[in-house]
């Protein structure tokens, strides 16, 4: 066994025991306190048909909401290669990656609640409130995601397009859709399973008897009915749609056939510059920016200085401090053990074996954090207190949630790294310290910083696993908002979350430089 | 007869440098531009393809301006190096796009579609897809659809710089006898000498953004005393 293979085994044996052992709780019901045969019946009442039916419901009009719109906007911003702000419009898009789901749904709510710009009245909290907070984070991603696609159409297409005088229809026809149907499926499937999976949204702004999704259901069946074999049978449910969408977007990311195109970019923009692009555009960028600015609106006229006197926020800040620095120190180093294990299996001819380490890492979409939540909370509640263990479960399934995006920020360059570099290393002798400090450490600190950034701002913005184990003196600032949520202390709440975004922002850009460097270099 | 007179251009961000040419081709003529990289040969080619606004100049074809004329309508087909079939479509659909985009395709014109593939001995594949084939069968459906399109200007950028030499040499023999029997002109990038020598009669080598000499193939390849010419060449 190689240097490369040690710990990367470690950490893949230490993810199964994390998943596994949960699972095994929730299968191994027989020990559980009330447990009755015939508690099993629920799975053909109506309420869990319900939760099902609403779940799968609000996950597919979500992922049209986004994708459909994210169709037309990507294709504005691919057909509009060159006009001021869109780089900085782009990065204006990746800003949901960051801003944690509590405040997303404060910013829906100071935007389409009463009070709003555009009051939707009582019909914002269900259905209407949980499509608009979806749309408004998986509506860019879907851009981002989408935009590379049309960067695949080599510049000979184009310019033998004009030269054939296609229109615009088929240009999309032979041109754009063959590209886009490519990366299709892989974009929708993520969109559906984040939906799908999607916790902090429904149970802010749905939650209601008729607006549970399975994901909510479980955190109350555990916090508030105490019926933990209800959870656990939701949570079997969960895992294994979530298994099947997972199995389903596997199967559907199919290699692009085009060849890497070589053509320097040296022409006039022949697509045409078009003022329906360009409102598209500006439409989407009201979407996403509205709910920020209008809670920052709202934030400083609230009570900034009630909030900020509180003991309450500061122990929630050192909290969730704590919890996403640790967490995202986790997720890296477990991430770069497993990715320098896949860059060298990748290197040494065995891609399907990389591919499986790569896809271990993300586990957490197929086994979804409050299943992990539930199988740890029963499997330890027979035996210890499980709210005095509540900051190394809460901080290892944030570390798993933070993995994903380790691998796939810092994957790629990790593998190319890898595939250019190995073979002089070895032949200069360089290992361990010395390789890190001198060759990964300088090429890729740029992913890493990012990888790193991610991590953090998506664990101190999470409100999941915490609110199932939460006690006030353990409260992260994400619960803290919902405690304010629920105790209608709206403008306090918003005045919090304001405080979450900034914090999340702060730490994102001091992580993404700190450890990235400069952009210039 | 193309002319190409005082062909002016300048690359977006960099106005101090300006490109110009002057370059005629006779009917029937294959002419050869050769140069390093960067020199503007492959701009010349999408000045003329309408790819790229000049910035003044003119090119006339048998005595009329085609500048003024919008990319789609121009007498001009061109050939890259890669990416000239659209990897999703069979080669018909392919060369018949050549004739009308939206693949409307008249009796005759579809007997067009069908001589072309005959001429190119490509008739049994018709119904493949580029991915399927060699680079050598994908470049001969590029020039099946130039010859459908019947466009009296051909510019070939690099087109057959990733085949082997006596694929290079096949492929500049049938483009000659198109050239020839269809009465059109060519303009031929490349970057072997030899390409040069078999295609054309005279042979134009492009530098810093001119037409630095314009002479007979022979003796510009080979006895050439201008030192930029015998740096490019290396030693043959």
């Amino acid at each position: 066994m190689n240097s490369r293979a040690l710990p990367a085994g470690l950490v893949l044996v230490l993810l199964a025991i994390l998943v596994v052992a949960p699972l095994v709780g929730l299968v191994n019901l027989g020990g559980l306190p009330g447990y009755q045969p015939d508690d099993l019946q629920f799975w053909q009442s109506a309420y869990i048909r319900r939760v099902l039916s609403f779940s799968l419901w609000q996950a597919l009009l979500s992922t049209l909401c986004s994708v459909l719109p994210a169709i037309l906007v990507a294709r504005a911003f691919a057909l509009q290669p060159s006009f001021a702000l869109r780089a900085f419009l782009l990065r204006l898009f990746a800003l949901p990656l960051v801003v944690p789901a509590v405040v997303a749904v404060m910013g829906i709510v100071s935007v389409y609640g009463s009070d709003g710009w555009i009051p939707l009245g009582r019909s914002l909290y269900g259905l209407n409130g949980i499509l608009l907070a979806h749309a408004f984070f998986n509506l860019p991603l879907a851009v981002r995601l989408l935009l590379p696609l049309w960067q695949t159409i080599p510049q000979s297409h184009w310019q033998l397009a004009e030269q054939l005088g296609m229109n615009a229809w088929q240009r999309w026809r032979f041109l754009e859709w063959p590209a886009l149907r490519e990366g299709l499926p892989g974009v929708v499937l993520l969109i559906f399973m984040l939906c799908l999976t999607s916790f902090a949204v429904v149970l802010t702004l749905g939650g209601g008897p008729r607006s549970t999704t399975l994901e909510v259901a479980i955190y109350q069946s555990l916090r508030f009915d105490f019926d933990p074999v209800r959870a656990v049978v939701l949570a079997l449910l969960q895992l294994a749609l979530c298994v099947l969408v997972a199995t389903l977007t596997f199967r559907m990311q199919r290699l692009p056939e085009v060849e890497i195109s070589i053509d320097p970019v040296t022409h006039d923009d022949c697509r045409g510059h078009k003022p329906a692009n360009l409102v598209l555009i500006l439409l989407a960028t009201l979407f996403v920016a509205t709910p920020m600015i209008s809670m920052l609106v709202d934030a400083l006229t609230g009570p900034v200085l009630a909030v900020l006197g509180s003991v309450a926020l500061w122990q929630s800040v050192a909290n969730t401090l704590f919890i996403g620095l640790t967490a995202a120190s986790l997720a890296v180093v477990a991430g770069w053990f497993l990715l320098r294990y896949s860059a060298s299996l990748a290197l040494a001819g065995q891609p399907g074996r990389a591919r499986v380490v790569d896809l271990a890492g993300s586990i957490i979409y197929v086994v979804p954090p409050l299943v992990i939540g539930t199988g740890t909370f029963v499997l330890l509640s027979a035996h210890v207190d499980v709210f005095t263990w509540i900051y190394p479960i809460v901080i290892t399934i944030n570390a798993l949630m933070g993995l994903p995006f380790v691998i796939r920020s810092l994957g790629p360059a990790m593998r190319q790294n890898h595939a250019r570099y190995h073979l002089l290393c070895q032949s200069l002798a360089l290992e361990g310290w010395n390789r890190f400090r001198y060759v990964e450490w300088p090429l890729l600190r740029r992913p890493l910083g990012l990888a790193t950034a991610l991590a953090a701002a998506l664990a101190m913005g999470d409100l999941g696993v915490i609110a199932l184990f939460g006690t006030p003196a353990t409260a992260t600032l994400t619960l803290l908002i919902y405690q304010q949520l629920g105790a209608y202390l709206i403008p306090s709440a918003t005045v919090t979350a304001i405080l979450l975004l900034l914090l999340c922002l702060s730490v994102f850009w001091l992580l993404e430089r700190g450890i990235g460097g400069r952009f210039d270099a | 007869m193309l002319e190409i007179t005082q062909l002016k251009y300048a690359y977006p961000g960099t106005p101090g440098s300006t490109l110009c040419f002057d370059l005629d081709v006779n009917v029937g003529e294959v002419l050869s531009l050769i140069g390093p990289s960067g020199s503007g040969k492959s701009t010349l080619l999408n000045l003329v393809a309408g790819f790229l606004t000049p910035v003044s100049g003119q090119v006339l074809l048998d005595g009329l301006d085609i500048l003024t004329l919008p990319a789609p309508e121009r007498p001009v087909s061109i050939v890259f190096q890669q990416h000239n079939l659209f990897p999703h479509l069979d080669l018909y659909t392919n060369v018949a796009l050549g004739i009308d985009p939206s693949l409307r395709l008249t009796r005759s014109q579809a007997g067009a579609v069908a001589d072309a593939f005959e001429r190119l001995g490509l008739s049994e594949l018709q119904r493949r897809k580029p991915g399927e084939l060699s680079g050598g069968q994908r470049q001969r459906a590029a020039l099946a659809r130039v010859l459908v399109r019947r466009r009296k200007v051909l510019l070939l950028d690099e087109a057959f710089a990733a085949l082997g030499p006596a694929q290079r040499a096949e492929m500049i023999g049938l483009v000659k006898n198109l050239v020839h029997e269809n009465n059109m002109v060519a303009l031929l990038v490349s970057h072997q000498p030899r390409d040069a020598l078999i295609a054309s009669r005279r042979c134009a080598f492009v530098s810093g953004g001119r037409i630095a000499v314009l002479q007979s193939t022979n003796e510009l390849l080979e006895q050439s005393q201008i030192p930029e010419v015998r740096d490019y060449l290396g030693s043959m």
